[in-house]
């Protein structure tokens, strides 16, 4: 079936109109973090920054204050701990849910559904009372349990829909070889699952490094904050707000997230075919 | 697989435990105190001294304007912001779907507004909606269609317009993978024999790609219904609420309430209602769907 | 199955350094030491100057006179910082000490977190004695102390110099000039821009308070316990007429999300007038040193000129490690500080600083002069849900969903309701 050129072209502008819309934004922040904070009220505002005008200044500022890489390194910890625990804890979950009949397995699956409907924001007062009283306010213990658990029903779900799929014949073969469950999961389920596990870790890294309500809530000292919360107190000041500081501090903080979701492309779109999550 | 021996009983209750002790520490627990501290008195004098008042919190949150408004604004947001996406995100999908040079290309720039964050992607926004921000300056000076500056952010339903289309433009792009995927899943032959029967692109849309994703439709519909009751960053960050509380949506005006003011027992009950709205959502939201397939078996 | 290895080697890593990374968290320096550190809430602007000579110069100074204490100083935003404080009280993770609005102490000590310094420290009265005594009454409650001075402000009119000689407005000492010279100096620019002759930034009582009562109204009765026949008195009502009308006629603005931050505004020849603080010489000389403009008293209405007395105190939470608290208290209103503050643009209030030739010389001195007959919002511990009520109130008037005496009226009534609690 031929299709005619002009469909095509037509098809083609729009995308690009699309994506230029897309992209006009984060655009737009760059530009502004490449020019003197006094040029932010110039008349007539500009979309790029006059030639001469154009400034690392921004950056230089955010990159001079340690701040800037404490609120860095407090990001990377908690993602990466809340993306390692989710991982362990919910594929062992899923294993167990998509694998083995027990009392109360269907209740738990149905609880564990039901919590996905409810957003996590809905439950901050009770999880504070909590944070209370496990004495985490303040601390970055305050974050990572709490991000593992929101994002545990996900990545259960997904997972357990992947290893349900694992044929029995393998796990079989390796029973009668004597292997025993500890055995079958590490070496047999995990393995399979990988694209699973990897999709999921790539939506809780994501999730873990832009939440912002939590945080803001849990975290009070400047050496404890992390990116979201130093980026929005940048701009919490509102009679004077430095909008080139904050852009440019969003601007470096969005590049790992972009390096991830580069490097692990694939993954994005396997995750999101396989059970559809939303990130 | 079967699970004879006392050391395999063992093994499948280690790796259910720590999930277990997760879930029903940091989400059962919050869910059923929750319950309890919307039918409780609890507030900054009296956090360590809770008193049962029976259904006061919901009859001081049933009364109060402000939460109607902020209900209101919800309710507004998610019919505006969901059907938008869907049709938007769906129509990228079938354009992408239709082109065969440079796919993943426009795949990944259209999902670039998907993992920006929240913080970030609300004050580029508030940046650019900006009374005097470059926007106003290209719909007056540049195109000419209003005399004036647009006052976005300043009253209830442009500030929530702004939010809107944020929403929006972030969703898109998760929207068109979806549906791209479940696209790529309906059968070629269906769309070969619709030609033959010398189906046009529109009765092809309507007889075969909608039946053939209607499972994703529905996913999608209830996630971004979840999604749209759960806006916050984007009001905190755009409007604060402002002006007096008239944007606020559910979450904002619970969280006001609670880290505000302290009536953390008047926000559990609003988290409460919020929760019990959502859960009805589903339920209509899937016997609707139910419905319309039956139309559409009964019409076919 | 190769890939699969690679992903898992991945997992393993990560796994790996998350862990380590979480256990040098564990070995943070708080375990290490014997050092006691005292945490200070704050609402100094992260990027302000009075933030810089807080950590750079007083904390390691102070830390250098007193080994063994170490001062962790966390900025909040203002309204934020409030907020935290009422949460940290509620949930026993309160600070040592904080610098609180002189608005907000009664509300703190009604929920029984302050120290009554008087009577907890035996030296206090040497210490206050140091203080003058109209910054010192702030901290009073009942019959006690619960917090020590340290700094204090008001607001007086700031008017681009250029702005007025274009329009040939000279600068207003009266209410009636200030109301026809923020009509004459709005309207647009030379490149078809708005201007506005006066920026006001929000609709609080640190806001309107001037206008009321420099319009001869008032808030509450002189008692504090009630609010109706105050703030819905003919010259209440009178002066938020007039301002709402301003708004209305495009005079006035400021207080919208969509608004250019007063700073920026003032900055850029936007707004011709507003009434600020100390603070905003140091900020405007940051931001925009070749602006000119010239500050002037608050003009005089019927009620006198009347501006709205601000400053902040000091006060210690019963949670505090009191010792070491004291000191860094005592510390933050001795000479040095205050001398090293007053360089910032904040009023001093110890009496020998005071007296100081950088402070005598300072860019504040027009604001001793206002403080004199500058008055303080309601000392009340309600004050800060009053000062809500306050804004929604007004906010309806705008929207035209009220008019100004149906929405004075019913906030009087919801006022008195909350002085009575």
């Amino acid at each position: 079936m031929k299709e005619k050129k002009s469909v095509i072209f037509f098809r083609y502008a729009l995308l690009t109109i699309g994506v230029i819309l897309s992209c006009l934004p984060m655009i737009y922040m760059i530009s502004t973090s490449l020019r003197p904070n006094g040029a932010l009220y110039e008349y007539p505002p500009r979309f790029f920054p006059k030639l001469q005008d154009v400034t690392v200044e921004n950056y230089q500022y955010i990159i001079s204050q340690n701040k800037f890489y404490i609120n860095f390194f407090n990001s990377v910890i908690v993602s990466v701990s809340t993306v390692a625990l989710a991982a362990i804890i919910s594929s062992g979950l899923a294993f167990v849910i998509a694998r083995f009949q027990f009392p109360g397995r269907k209740v738990l699956f149905g609880f564990i559904i039901i919590t996905m409907i409810i957003p996590g924001t809905t439950l901050i007062v009770p999880q504070f009372e909590l944070a209370v009283k496990l004495k985490v306010v303040n601390k970055l213990w305050g974050l990572i349990p709490f991000y593992t658990a929101w994002v545990i029903p996900f990545s259960t779900f997904m997972i357990k829909g992947f290893m349900e799929n694992i044929p029995d014949e393998i796990i079989e073969a390796a029973t009668i070889d004597g292997a025993d469950i500890f055995t079958v999961f590490f070496r047999i389920a995990i393995p399979l699952s990988t694209p699973a596990i990897a999709s999921v870790s790539i939506f809780n890294f994501l999730t873990a490094w832009e939440e912002y309500p939590w945080a803001n809530t849990v975290i009070n000292d400047n050496a404890i904050r992390t990116l979201p919360i130093a980026i929005a107190g940048f701009f919490g000041q509102h009679q004077f707000t430095q909008w080139g500081y904050v852009f440019a501090m969003s601007a470096l903080s969005l590049i790992p997230v972009i390096l991830v979701f580069i490097l692990f492309q694939k993954y994005f779109v396997t995750g999101l075919t396989a059970g559809s999550v939303k990130g | 697989m079967k699970t004879k021996s006392n050391k395999n009983k063992i093994q499948i209750f280690l790796l259910l435990l720590p999930g277990l002790a997760v879930f029903c520490f940091f989400t059962v627990y919050p869910i059923i105190k929750l319950f309890l501290m919307s039918f409780s008195k609890w507030d900054f004098t009296s956090m360590r001294q809770q008193e049962f008042i029976g259904l006061q919190n919901y009859r001081e949150v049933l009364a109060d304007k402000f939460f109607w408004t902020s209900f209101t604004n919800t309710i507004v947001y998610t019919l505006v912001t969901v059907p938008l996406q869907m049709i938007l995100g769906l129509f990228v999908a079938i354009l992408v779907n239709g082109i065969k040079k440079f796919q993943v290309t426009f795949r990944v720039l259209n999902y670039l507004p998907v993992i920006t964050s929240w913080v970030i992607a609300s004050l580029i926004f508030r940046y650019v909606f900006n009374t005097e921000g470059l926007l106003n300056y290209f719909l007056s000076q540049v195109l000419h269609v209003t005399a004036s500056n647009i006052r976005w952010l300043d009253s209830r339903w442009s500030g929530l317009t702004v939010a809107m289309i944020l929403g929006i433009w972030k969703g898109i792009g998760w929207n068109m993978v979806i549906f791209l995927a479940a696209l790529q899943q309906v059968p070629i032959d269906l769309y070969e024999a619709a030609a033959i029967d010398g189906c046009n692109g529109i009765q092809k849309f309507f007889k075969i790609t909608l039946p053939g994703i209607k499972g994703t439709i529905l996913f999608v519909w209830v996630m971004l219904t979840i999604g749209g009751f759960n806006v916050f960053t984007s009001i905190k960050m755009i409007t604060g609420g402002n002006p007096a509380h008239q944007t606020d949506t559910i979450l904002t005006w619970m969280y006001y309430k609670a880290f505000s003011t302290g009536k953390f027992g008047y926000s559990a009950a609003v988290s409460f209602i919020m929760a019990f709205t959502l859960g009805i959502m589903a339920i209509f939201q899937f016997k609707a769907m139910r419905n319309r397939d039956r139309e559409l078996e009964e019409i076919g | 199955m190769n890939k699969k290895k690679k992903f898992l080697a991945i997992m393993l890593a990560v796994v790996l350094l998350s862990l380590s990374a979480i256990a040098a968290g564990a070995m943070s320096p708080e375990n290490q030491t014997e050092e006691i550190t005292i945490d200070f809430w704050h609402h100094y602007s992260a990027q302000s100057a009075e933030n810089e000579t807080l950590v750079n110069v007083l904390i390691p100074k102070f830390e250098s006179e007193n080994p063994g204490i170490k001062v962790n100083a966390v900025s909040h935003e203002w309204a934020e910082l409030h907020n935290k404080i009422l949460i940290s009280a509620g949930t026993g993770s309160l600070p040592d000490v904080a610098r609180c609005d002189i608005a907000w102490l009664p509300e703190f000590q009604k929920m029984g977190v302050l120290v009554p310094l008087d009577q907890e420290m035996p030296d206090f009265a040497d210490v206050s004695g140091k203080l003058l005594e109209s910054a010192m009454s702030t901290a009073k409650i009942q019959d006690h102390y619960y917090g020590l001075g340290l700094n204090t402000n008001t607001k007086i009119l700031f008017y681009n110099e250029k702005m007025l000689k274009d329009a040939g407005v000279a600068v207003p000492t009266t209410m009636d000039e200030l109301i026809s010279a923020i009509k004459a100096l709005s309207g647009t620019n030379a490149d078809g821009q708005q201007v506005w002759g006066w920026d006001e930034p929000g609709l609080y009582g640190w806001n309107l308070c001037p206008f009321i009562w420099s319009f001869g109204g008032s808030l509450t009765n002189e008692d504090q316990t009630v609010a109706t026949g105050y703030i819905n008195s003919p010259a209440s009502v009178k002066a938020i007429d007039t301002f709402v009308s301003l708004y209305k006629e495009g005079a006035l603005t400021g207080f919208n999300s969509g608004d250019i931050p007063m700073t920026d505004g003032f900055g850029t020849n936007r707004y011709a007038m507003m009434l600020e603080g100390p603070w905003k010489i140091a900020e405007l000389q940051g931001a925009y040193p070749d602006l000119a403009y010239g500050t002037a008293p608050m003009p005089a209405g019927e009620g006198g000129s009347v501006s709205v007395l601000g400053g902040e105190d000091i006060a210690m939470f019963n949670t505090a490690k009191k010792e070491a608290a004291w000191k860094f208290m005592q510390f933050m209103t001795s000479d040095f500080a205050q001398i090293e503050m007053a360089k910032c643009g904040q009023i001093p209030v110890n009496k020998s600083a005071l007296e100081d030739a950088t402070v005598k010389n300072a860019a504040f001195a027009p604001f001793l002069e206002a403080i004199k007959t500058a008055k303080a919002r309601p000392t009340v511990a309600a004050w800060s849900e009053m000062d809500n009520e306050l804004n929604v109130a007004v906010t309806a008037i705008i929207n035209g969903e009220k008019t100004t005496q149906q929405a004075l009226d019913d906030l009087a009534g919801v006022w008195d309701q909350l002085l009575t609690q």
